[in-house]
């Protein structure tokens, strides 16, 4: 773990001497051994602040959004979910290839349940690995959760999904960490047009979290950043894997944030799908 | 609560009908003078891909009982694809709406054209007898309609 370490600070502070990168996002430590921070490593010097470990929780690929017009190119350390997440973005022209280099890091999982189900470990897309990568391993448990929750009567779905929402705080953290959330304007943030309902009441909230699980839910990369923010601890994860699951049933195998260049499943359409409504 | 399950309660259904098929079979079934149900209100759209899946959000947020969206048969868009965007968005909708507890049958789609009034009728009818025997919706409703709405003031 730490000649990973040395090689990761020695390659950022190479790469920010000649100039390849204007700046490296990757994790710095915090006062707690048990915690990490996203830190912005922009002068040489500062390379050894960087730490690899297995609290680097944070996504990373998310901050690349707040420059968009870089002068120079974006260093950004990756896992694999970020280098979904930063294929995420590019399908969705937010982010230009050309303005990022990637640093790609093989992860074994972090301190997070969503990576127990983690089918990408290494990263997909990097313009340099650090280690070796790792093996990857196929979950048949993607779905458990999703289609044991289905089983429950229509009134007790209601129950549990509207004592969640109930929690809810408004507080728009799921929106902000999500790579696949990614509108300059959330239709939240609109207050005149009025879809969402500012009150933070039992209603509000179902709507705020049925309308962000349809909006990314063809997008849903399955980072679990939407979960492990959340302050209320409400599964969000459920509701877009629910939709992953619908479009893997229905539209063939379906993955999000992989190299290839399917579009995603509601920008296309094939005439020979499934017809319901006859 | 003021709202009572009486016999003689009526279901709230919205209809939203694209204006190039199911309008004019709306309008079809209007000349032929057919007999539907009065409790389907009909909202027209350009196109059924122009309904957002928020707008049946908000109808069941308004105190509607059931949401029908109808378009033109796959392949007679108007604007050539415009219902095939719509049968993926809502066949994943409704699946989505059932996960969180609303009855398959409070939002359904369905493909009626121009010409197909008996079929609009059929359809409305149909919906409209389902929706009675569920009963009224209060799922995602806001507390100002469960409490009665306008009645209450």
């Amino acid at each position: 773990m730490s000649s990973i370490i040395e090689e990761l600070q020695s390659t950022v502070k190479k790469l920010l001497e000649d100039g390849t990168v204007g700046y490296v996002i990757g994790w710095g430590a915090t006062r707690f051994p048990d915690r990490t921070t996203p830190v912005f490593i922009t002068r040489p010097e500062d390379a050894h602040k960087l730490v690899w470990n297995h609290y680097c929780v944070n996504g990373t690929a998310k901050y690349a959004l707040d420059d968009r017009y870089p002068e120079k190119k974006i260093g950004i350390i990756i896992r694999g979910c970020d280098s979904r997440a930063v294929n995420r973005m590019i399908q969705d022209n937010q982010l230009k290839r050309e303005n990022l280099y990637l640093i790609g890091i093989p992860c074994d999982g972090k301190e997070n349940p969503v990576c127990e189900g983690c089918q990408h470990k290494n990263p997909l897309v990097y313009d340099v690995l650090i280690g070796t990568p790792v093996e990857e391993k196929i979950n048949p448990d993607r779905f458990k959760e999703v289609a044991e929750f289905e089983k429950l009567s229509q009134d007790e779905k209601y129950e549990y999904w509207a004592k969640q929402y109930d929690k809810c705080i408004h507080c728009y953290a799921c929106r902000n960490v999500c790579p696949a959330c990614n509108c300059k304007e959330c239709y939240a943030d609109q207050y005149r047009v009025g879809w969402q309902g500012k009150q933070n009441n039992r209603n509000s909230n179902q709507v705020y979290g049925l309308t962000r699980a349809f909006h990314v839910g063809d997008r849903c990369i399955e980072c679990g950043e939407c979960e492990r923010v959340c302050p209320m601890g409400l599964p969000i994860m459920r509701q877009t894997k629910k939709m992953l699951k619908d479009i893997n049933d229905l539209f063939g195998d379906y993955e999000c944030g992989l190299n290839d260049s399917r579009p995603h499943v509601l920008g296309e359409f094939d005439l020979q799908d499934r017809d319901e409504f006859m | 609560m003021s709202v009572k399950r009486d016999e003689n309660w009526e279901p709230q259904i919205l209809a939203f009908c694209c204006n190039w098929c199911t309008y004019t079979g709306a309008d079809l079934a209007g000349l032929n003078r057919m007999k539907y149900p009065e409790n389907v209100r009909v909202v027209r759209v350009p196109c059924s891909s122009r309904v957002n899946p928020q707008f049946i959000l908000r109808a069941f947020q308004k105190g509607c009982d059931g949401v029908l969206v109808c378009g033109c048969h796959p392949g007679d868009c108007h604007y050539a694809t415009g219902n095939y965007f719509t049968r993926r968005r809502f066949m994943l909708m409704q699946r989505l709406l059932e996960y969180n507890g609303i009855d398959p049958k409070r939002f359904q789609a369905r493909w009626i054209s121009g010409s197909e009034a008996a079929k609009f009728r059929d359809t409305v009818t149909r919906v409209s007898q389902e929706i009675k025997e569920l009963g009224p919706n209060k799922k995602f409703q806001e507390e100002w309609y469960s409490e009665g709405g306008a009645g209450n003031e």
